[in-house]
């Protein structure tokens, strides 16, 4: 090992993963093949189409995740973000029950992902405050607002009629929700691979100071990187709310951690500037497939937070063991 | 003499990466109590060997023999404790740290509990600056980060000294050192030789080797070429040795005549903080104004003032049909300024060292190339390849992390992006510093090319000889002004010396 010539890096299209995240994808089909072969359903189109719908959530949020941690920030605010747009557009559409306008509820809830996005892009590129503090903030801050008013008022919370087809409906036996989570992934890609955003994003990701130096707008690339987290988690709370037919206090929580595990078991640096998209989708459905094996397991809680961690601890070592390699 | 008496041998190194051999089959040695310079353009294998002497870089063959004695080492801890000691070209100091800290680093003085003994280690500190005769000026509880440059490199050298190695070896450690730092510095090192330190001196300022080394080796591409005493050859073969063919003139001929076009830039009474005090400058087209003096005179300062990075600078400006200084570097790039700043470190503020050569060098037009946002890969490929050529920048592939270019070419892709924005005002701030010579030549030819071509440079350098060969007129300062314009005959190290010093013949060049 140690007399083994150091290869050059493969060319950046070679493969969308490397390495570790190669391994992601083997610990997936492992799974489904273990999985499958001790108990059947497993294989069953149907049982599959049931894991991709609860992973599309998840991978809706990563998605927005990721485009802030590879800026070496973080959205703290997701749980509250998703709450609120549920609350709000379902709030609407329950005030507004004809079926046209009730749509109307659908853009309110983006807006309330995309405003939070950018109060917490404000705050981060403008204010200069660490994103961990400040998206912590206003997420308490959106915790607060909402149980106050809904704790005066009863919201009529009721999903439009587009929120519940894409949370409870099906295309050609796929959940549609999944077909959303494809066409986020696919704009996310184009985002990062082709724009100017996108690029700039691993700039300021890898050094803010050396983007300023180079003409770039920090300010607007940071703000917009976190209106998009913020839409992406309105996005994923409101398809939650049409799939439950209804908004719920702490809908996202199960949301927050998980989607920042999915990005750093994908490959995606916590400091910012290095990560693929491809390695995000492997770690949603690493996360979302063995949450659903150990539940058939019957597995108690505590077991599968330890195996949870355990995943973590592996992965982030195959990871730096890379990177000791490479320096 | 017998073989075995030399203090340090290295016996047949080899270490390569890839395809590529960092080292080749090298046989040197060396003696005690003698400054040793190794020589050799970027990319020689110079740093590979230091690293491998102390640890860091294990050679795939050879041995390393200290005073007879095989050595074996598996991390720099090791080294250290053979006495092998090693100043690195990056900066090794830790800037939220005091400075006593930072010279204790390694093994600081602890209480009987096992705490550290501040109050010992603040002497430890101030004694061992003291013994070194330089940095009296330096307050050892002061954090590091607040010292300039110049001053953490003492710091770094300091750190090094306490640990009284048999072995000190120096990877450019004074090429961030201003002239008045720079002779404590040697007299240093000659005492440490005379008490019998062996010093391996890594330098590109030829001067300094002249004055310093014993013994010079020169290497090129991973192979050792001679040992020689110093001053038994001269500054030709030397560089030839080097850079393998002749070098008949580092310096481009200069434009002569003071060109007739109305300067492009214009200060008078720039100010700034406590830092800038009323700075009077002009540059014109088709003309390289070169900044002197000593480090943190506030010349840094000028010209990002002049860039739009610093807030809150007053005096009368005009740049171009413009009468304040732009609004950051993106102001700089609008049509009515066309100014670019080539900042000081390109490590932080010049490079994404991690991402690809091509992300590198279309950051700051990759916008304007791109229509409605997307980019054009074509569009992008066609600026890639056009910058690769005119610098001619040595990459194999644009695609790999600029990170895995040597020194000189990464400085290279650092100008290279600024000049893809087309600017009539270029700044630079040190832009040859530790670069080879070869390459440095290189850089020299091309801002003269682009003055020719009548664009306007400023800029800011620690080297005189680059003050006196490339610049039309030398503006050096002394303490946030002006202190003297050189130019023709007037621009000699003399000259630049004593203004630089406020030796009062400045000032009178300035009067005349």
């Amino acid at each position: 090992m140690s007399s083994a010539v150091k290869s050059k890096p493969s060319v950046s299209w070679s493969l969308p993963f490397d390495g570790p995240t190669r391994s992601v994808f083997v610990a997936i089909v492992v799974l489904i093949v273990v999985g499958g072969s001790f108990f059947p359903q497993f294989f069953s189109p149907y049982y599959l189409a049931q894991q991709m719908q609860n992973g599309a959530f998840l991978g809706i949020v990563s998605a927005g995740a990721m485009v802030v941690i590879l800026l070496g920030q973080i959205d703290l605010s997701v749980p509250w973000t998703m709450t609120a747009a549920a609350t709000i557009s379902t709030a609407v559409v329950g005030a507004n029950p004809q079926a046209g306008i009730s749509e109307l509820g659908l853009l309110a809830g983006l807006g309330v992902g995309a405003l939070v996005g950018f109060v917490n892009g404000f705050g981060v590129a403008v204010m200069r405050i660490p994103s961990m503090i400040w998206t912590l903030a206003t997420n308490n801050i959106l915790l607060g607002l909402l149980v106050y008013f809904s704790g005066f008022y009863a919201l009529a919370s009721q999903p439009s009629l587009v929120m519940r087809a894409i949370g409870q409906g099906k295309v050609m036996g796929l959940p549609a929700v999944v077909l959303v989570w494809i066409a986020v992934s696919v704009l996310t890609i184009f985002m990062l691979k082709r724009t100017v955003f996108g690029r700039n994003i691993y700039l300021v990701g890898t050094s803010e100071p050396a983007a300023y130096l180079s003409a770039i707008n920090t300010r607007r690339v940071t703000i917009l990187a976190f209106v998009f987290a913020g839409v992406m988690s309105a996005l994923a709370g409101m398809m939650l709310a049409g799939y439950a037919g209804q908004s719920y206090q702490r809908m996202g929580d199960p949301y927050l951690l998980p989607g920042i595990a999915a990005v750093v078991l994908g490959g995606t640096s916590l400091f910012g500037g290095a990560g693929r998209y491809a390695g995000t989708v492997a770690g949603v459905l690493l996360i979302t497939l063995m949450s659903s094996m150990l539940s058939i397991m019957q597995a108690p809680e505590a077991a599968k937070q330890i195996a949870y961690g355990l995943v973590i601890i592996v992965m982030v070592g195959l990871y730096s063991r890379r990177a000791a390699k490479t320096e | 003499m017998p073989e075995t008496s030399a203090f340090l041998k290295l016996d047949g190194i080899s270490k390569h990466y890839g395809g590529v051999f960092a080292l080749n089959n090298v046989h040197f040695e060396a003696s005690k109590a003698s400054i040793h310079a190794i020589l050799g353009e970027n990319g020689a294998g110079k740093s590979t060997l230091m690293k491998s002497l102390v640890g860091v870089v294990h050679p795939e063959e050879g041995s390393i023999l200290l005073e007879g004695q095989r050595l074996r080492m598996s991390g720099s801890g090791d080294a250290a404790e053979h006495g092998i000691v090693c100043i690195f070209q990056e900066l090794s100091i830790v800037p939220d740290l005091n400075v006593a800290a930072n010279i204790c680093l390694a093994d600081p003085p602890r209480t009987r509990l096992g705490l550290i003994d501040r109050k010992k280690q603040a002497r430890l500190a101030r004694e061992t600056l003291q013994d070194m005769g330089v940095g009296l000026d330096i307050d050892v509880h002061s954090k590091v980060a607040d010292l300039p440059l110049s001053k953490r490199q003492i710091v770094e050298i300091a750190k090094a000294v306490i640990r009284k190695p048999k072995v000190l070896i120096l990877d450019e450690a004074t090429s961030a050192l201003t002239a008045a730092d720079v002779e404590p510095v040697m007299a240093l090192l000659r005492r440490l030789r005379d008490e019998g330190t062996l010093i391996l001196f890594i330098s590109h300022r030829m001067h300094e080797v002249e004055a310093l080394a014993d013994t010079c080796s020169v290497f090129r591409n991973g192979e050792h070429v001679e040992t020689f005493a110093t001053g038994s050859r001269s500054d030709e073969e030397i560089v030839q040795m080097m850079i393998g063919k002749p070098l008949s003139q580092i310096f481009p001929e200069k434009a002569g005549e003071t060109p007739e076009a109305p300067p492009y830039l214009e200060t008078s009474g720039l100010s700034w903080n406590d830092k800038l005090k009323g700075v009077d400058l002009d540059v014109r087209p088709c003309e390289i104004v070169g900044l002197g003096g000593l480090d943190g005179q506030g010349q840094q300062e000028v010209l990002q003032a002049l860039a739009g990075v610093l807030r809150g600078v007053a005096g009368h400006i005009r740049i171009g049909e413009q009468t304040e200084v732009p609004n950051g570097p993106r102001g700089g790039l609008t049509e009515g300024y066309r100014v670019a700043l080539v900042p000081e470190d390109r490590k932080t503020g010049g490079l994404f060292l991690p991402q690809s050569i091509a992300n590198n060098l279309t950051a700051p037009i990759l916008e304007r190339i791109s229509p409605r946002g997307v980019v054009s890969g074509s569009e992008e490929h066609a600026r890639i390849d056009e910058m690769i050529r005119t610098l001619q920048i040595k990459v194999s592939s644009a695609d790999l992390a600029v990170s895995t270019l040597s020194g000189g070419n990464q400085q290279k892709v650092v100008i290279a992006k600024w000049l893809a924005t087309k600017p009539k005002l270029l700044l630079l701030i040190d832009p040859t510093r530790g670069i080879d010579v070869g390459t440095k030549q290189e850089i020299y030819r091309l801002l003269r090319d682009l003055a020719n071509d009548g664009l306007a440079i400023l800029f800011y350098t620690t080297d005189y000889d680059e003050l006196i060969g490339l610049c039309d007129r030398a503006l050096v300062m002394y303490d946030g002004r002006i202190n003297a314009e050189l130019s023709g005959d007037q621009l000699t190290e003399q000259n630049i010396l004593s203004s630089a010093l406020n030796m009062g013949v400045g000032a009178e060049e300035r009067v005349s």
